[in-house]
């Protein structure tokens, strides 16, 4: 059999609905409930949210709804945050991300989100593990940091008298596709013994290693792939009614009915191979 | 501007897509475009995020900001200068392809190795020991059969697998050869488990893709 047919078949199934805009309830994801329930129950009243954007557009199908939808969930709960990176490519979704969320937001409360007030952009930073492991010890995280993306001090933002040390820092969240990445976190962004609440965006490859994390409770939740920022998605438009469907929702049905397309292409060619055999 | 940009990414798209027909010139312009931005782009980040604010800016007062009337909000920091220290270290890594001074290139290689294995054996401990902690699990939970399940599958895998890799003599005994074989089942799955969600990231990849050529691209052209 000519494989373009293969090709055209996936084409048409995801193409579909995308098309359509076909948008079918995504399927219930505990880690990611869990994640859920814990970035509800983080304070506004003191301290700061962490976020970090380790991914580029090789990821960004996955990792780029995960993150909008955790940011969205923060700034509606006025947590200030703080985005950084520690992949050079991220660059242009550490601007984009938090601008448009907070668009989104404004349009749909009439409130406002400010730069600076309800976030900062970090931008990049070098160094791996060894950054992590400064910024955890630092005793003035803002003075460690410097300046922000545009080259202001971080001082000169009201964010910045939200935090000091690494215990003013309530949430922390990740998003990567790159081996190894995630882990940096899990082994340096701690000081004394206090460890901030830590919420992971992963890939698809990567879910398989991300739960032993969670097994061991170096995890308090997983958003796994698209389906699990879905899932994140439906349950923020459960608590806020007046919110729009986002894109998660329908790449998620597109991604689900090529999943089942695939699986029936996998138990077809087993069956003709079989019969072949005999 | 963007625009023109959105135009060129979905042409981009379209030509790497154009070799699931067949290989073609279309495809092979925008595969070695690909690869001449993807190398090109990692010595402008570094020069751009890392070099220039962090040392040379700082080094040579670019970081000073001057007000409209002149005023200077900051006066030049002297203490930038100690920068040119860890800088000319640095340097010394392309002493390398100098044999008469290559042994500098050795100082900051071995200093690095040295911070770089005294980070990796914290992390590791930092890392591994919640995990160690984490597999010491009841195998019977009271007033949850579901736990006990779980629990009592995640001991026994655990249990086997760590069997296959650590006991590899040959035995003549079913018990032995038993787990070893079970502990391979399970490893076994757990490549399924990997294979099926790198199917699932893969194609989340071509979601992102087509949604992009349907939305963005689509409406940036009509």
């Amino acid at each position: 059999m000519n494989t373009r047919w293969i090709y055209i078949l996936i084409l048409l199934t995801i193409g579909i609905p995308i098309g359509f805009k076909l948008a079918l309830p995504p399927a219930r994801m505990p880690v990611a409930e869990k994640l859920f329930s814990v970035v509800d129950n983080v304070s506004n009243e003191k301290g700061v949210a962490f976020v970090a954007f380790d991914y580029g557009p090789g990821t960004s199908a996955e990792n780029l709804p995960q993150s909008q939808v955790i940011l969205e969930h923060l700034f509606r709960k006025r947590v200030p945050v703080f985005i950084f990176s520690l992949t050079p490519i991220s660059e242009p979704f550490l601007r984009s991300v938090p601008e448009d969320v907070a668009k989104q937001l404004e349009k749909e409360t009439g409130e406002s989100w400010q730069y600076g007030k309800d976030w900062v952009n970090v931008g990049y930073r070098p160094g791996g593990g060894l950054f992590i492991q400064t910024l955890a010890k630092s005793p003035n995280i803002p003075e460690f940091l410097g300046k922000d993306v545009k080259g202001a001090p971080l001082s000169s933002y009201p964010i910045s008298t939200r935090v000091s040390t690494i215990k003013d820092i309530s949430f922390l969240g990740e998003f990567t596709g790159l081996v190894g990445m995630f882990q940096t976190y899990v082994q340096y962004f701690q000081a004394d013994g206090y460890v901030p609440i830590f919420g992971h965006g992963c890939t698809s490859i990567t879910i398989p290693e991300a739960y032993i994390y969670l097994d061991s409770g170096q995890l308090n939740g997983l958003l796994e792939g698209l389906a699990g920022a879905a899932w994140y998605s439906d349950l923020l438009r459960d608590k806020y009614k007046d919110r729009e469907p986002d894109r998660a929702l329908v790449s998620n049905t597109a991604l689900g009915v090529a999943q089942l397309v695939v699986l029936g292409l996998v138990v077809l060619g087993n069956i003709v191979g079989w019969k072949q055999r005999r | 501007m963007e625009t023109a940009t959105v135009v060129f990414a979905g042409i981009g798209t379209l030509a790497i897509f154009s070799f699931l027909i067949k290989e073609n010139p279309f495809y092979r312009f925008f595969e070695h475009l690909f690869i001449g931005v993807a190398a090109g782009l990692l010595p402008i980040l570094t020069i751009r995020n890392l070099l220039y604010p962090n040392v040379i800016g700082p080094l040579i007062g670019a970081d000073i900001q001057v007000f409209p009337d002149g005023e200077i909000a900051n006066p030049y920091n002297y203490w930038n200068l100690l920068f040119i220290i860890p800088l000319i270290f640095g340097l010394f890594y392309y002493a390398v392809f100098i044999p008469k001074v290559s042994w500098l290139s050795r100082l900051v290689i071995g200093i690095s190795l040295g911070y770089s294995a005294g980070l990796s054996i914290k992390g590791f401990f930092a890392e591994m020991i919640p995990q160690v902690l984490g597999s010491f699990k009841p195998l019977v939970v009271p007033g949850s059969i579901g736990d006990s399940v779980n629990n009592s599958i995640f001991v026994i895998t655990l249990l086997l697998v760590m069997y296959y890799f650590f006991c590899t003599f040959k035995g003549e005994s079913t018990a032995h050869n038993g787990a070893r074989y079970t502990g391979r089942l399970l490893l076994m799955v757990c490549f399924g488990a990997f294979f099926g969600s790198t199917v699932m990231a893969r194609m989340a990849l071509l979601v992102e893709r087509i949604q992009f050529l349907v939305g963005e691209w689509w409406t940036a052209i009509f």
